[in-house]
């Protein structure tokens, strides 16, 4: 009879502390709001996490983004079908996270971390610490520039924005080296939804330039392109959100 | 006038031309130099601002070796500076919406450091609340930058005058005034191509709307086998074509014609529920209009490439 027992509490602790680690690694910390920064970095996510009658309501939704927080420059949303759980709904967005990532190509020249997907949001609960996600938008950089003799300098790093393009006035931006040292600042003054003006001082202000700037949204990733030139009027081309290759692949014929 | 004096005045002259022309050869904004002070901008930089960085191995150059490291931060020289440069620091402070006292030049009143402490936190800077004189360029800077300001107009012309964004021999004007030249300029060329562009955008959307009226004929459907079979989708469906609005992306001359590229916003109706997709039409004017093409407007690059193949020259961006 005592080994019956003692069987049974065996089993008893095995299960719990099985639960109880299920539990932790999807715990809540905290509820997701529709005006939460991850949302609002991403407003078309919101629209169908919060909006659009067909997602909104499904039984579990789930945010992926690659993290840490200098990573999340795009995410992958993803909202159950038929009788799905949500551990299947959040292997699917961590899978289309990865799967983005993968797409866009290295972000070796852009980072010096290894920017990895993982769930952020599930089912309205935030499971990752909210103080580790970005409040502010980051993304890949690449600066393009032409100099008078024809020859072309690629920069990549990371650029940091201080809120969100196409809705505030003017946001400032930092670019940071590879090496995480900062370069440049600037700042982007909207003339309207999409696009604006930008202007750009880098090591101290030896390095200026100015122009405007479109936000372009969609394949292959949502990104800023802007275009200006410096002092000396030689060309300037800067994108956010596409790492270095496809960045040059795409802009950098300047 | 002897040669002698000739010799010396040239070489006074010289003398004098010298630390004007010095910040302009120092930086000559090659492509190679703009590289390496990005990979090493501790050997670029005049100091202030981040930590100088130990140098990379071979990353610095030239640069590098002409310019000596800032052995310690320089806070006295902003704190003695005169009154007006003191007070000019308070007023870019509250243009920068950091500070809210008085502009009375202390530097040192509790809520001026408190406020330099909080634009350095927002730089990733120490926030010692005190500024060395790069900073105190670079906060000028910013401010000069900063489209909303607080101070009025007839301040703010008599202070942002003195303190261009950079040292006016390495360039004659300041990045404000170079930003206002090309927006104007910019500003110019889209009113001049606007009427046109709005024609363009417009006869489209009537040619649109002609389409859906006469369900599913007319030259829009013929000129945009994509939009024909978004409609045959759509009535497929059950879906009305309701509202169709344009928003013009680019315009301007190309190989063959005028080329527009236009986001239209299909509203699309069913069971009181309505949706809309964004398409982006493309074509070069003409009648009928050529190289026509419809995308998603996701399709980013899809219409970039239209664009470079149609050889566009914006005068819209």
């Amino acid at each position: 009879m005592k080994r019956i027992f003692a069987l049974f509490l065996l089993a008893t602790v095995a299960l719990s502390s099985h639960a109880w680690a299920q539990a932790a690694a999807t715990s809540s910390q905290g509820k997701a709001e529709r005006r939460d920064a991850i949302f609002l970095r991403f407003p078309e996510m919101s629209q169908r996490y919060w909006e659009n009658s067909e997602t909104n309501a499904a039984s579990h939704k789930v945010v992926a983004v690659p993290m840490p927080r200098q990573c999340a420059f795009l995410y992958a949303d993803s909202y159950s079908k038929g009788q799905m759980s949500e551990s299947e709904v959040q292997q699917i967005a961590v899978s289309n996270c990865n799967r983005k990532l993968g797409e866009l190509g290295p972000l070796g020249e852009n980072y010096s971390i290894d920017c990895r997907c993982q769930v952020v949001i599930s089912d309205e609960h935030y499971v990752v610490p909210r103080n580790t996600l970005p409040t502010d938008s980051f993304g890949p950089v690449s600066i393009f520039y032409r100099d008078h003799t024809g020859n072309v300098a690629r920069l990549n790093g990371l650029a940091k924005y201080g809120a969100l393009i196409g809705r505030d006035r003017s946001v400032t931006f930092n670019v940071d080296n590879p090496r995480g040292e900062q370069v440049c600042e600037g700042t982007f003054t909207n003339d309207g939804p999409n696009s604006g003006r930008f202007s750009m001082s880098c090591f101290g202000g030896k390095f200026s330039s100015n122009g405007t700037y479109q936000s372009k949204t969609g394949a292959p990733n949502d990104h800023i392109i802007a275009r200006g030139q410096t002092g000396q009027g030689q060309p300037v081309v800067m994108t956010i959100g596409l790492p270095a290759q496809l960045a040059a692949g795409t802009y950098g014929g300047i | 006038m002897a040669a002698s004096d000739v010799r010396v005045l040239a070489v006074l002259a010289i003398a004098a031309l010298a630390p004007m022309a010095a910040p302009v050869t120092a930086f000559a904004q090659s492509a190679g130099e703009v590289e390496r002070c990005f990979q090493n901008p501790a050997a670029c930089h005049g100091g202030g601002g981040a930590a100088a960085a130990p140098a990379p191995s071979g990353g610095g150059g030239g640069q590098a070796a002409t310019r000596p490291a800032a052995p310690a931060p320089d806070y006295a020289t902003v704190l003695q500076s005169p009154d007006a440069e003191r007070r000019k620091i308070q007023e870019s402070l509250r243009t920068l919406d950091k500070y809210g006292g008085p502009v009375d030049g202390n530097l040192q009143s509790d809520a001026t450091i408190k406020a330099i402490q909080d634009w350095q936190k927002g730089r990733g800077a120490n926030p010692v609340g005190k500024l060395t004189p790069q900073e105190a360029q670079q906060l000028n800077a910013e401010a000069a930058r900063a489209p909303i300001r607080r101070v009025d107009p007839s301040t703010q012309a008599a202070t942002t005058t003195p303190t261009p964004l950079q040292p006016p021999s390495s360039q004659p004007k300041s990045n404000a005034d170079a930003l206002k030249d090309l927006q104007a300029r910019l500003a110019e060329r889209r009113k001049a191509a606007e009427p046109k562009a709005e024609a363009a955008a417009q006869a489209l959307i009537r040619d649109l709307k002609a389409y859906v009226a006469a369900d599913g004929k007319g030259v829009a459907g013929d000129q945009f086998a994509d939009f024909a079979k978004f409609h045959a989708d759509a009535k497929a469906a059950g879906r009305t074509v309701g509202d169709i609005t344009p928003v013009i992306d680019d315009y301007g001359d190309a190989k063959v014609g005028a080329a527009v590229a236009s986001e239209v916003m299909v509203e699309t109706k069913k069971d009181g529920t309505s949706q809309s997709q964004c398409l982006v039409f493309a074509w070069v004017e003409g009648n009928p209009r050529k190289n026509t093409q419809v995308f998603s407007c996701d399709d980013v690059a899809g219409v970039e490439k239209w664009k470079t193949d149609q050889s566009l020259k914006s005068a819209w961006r």
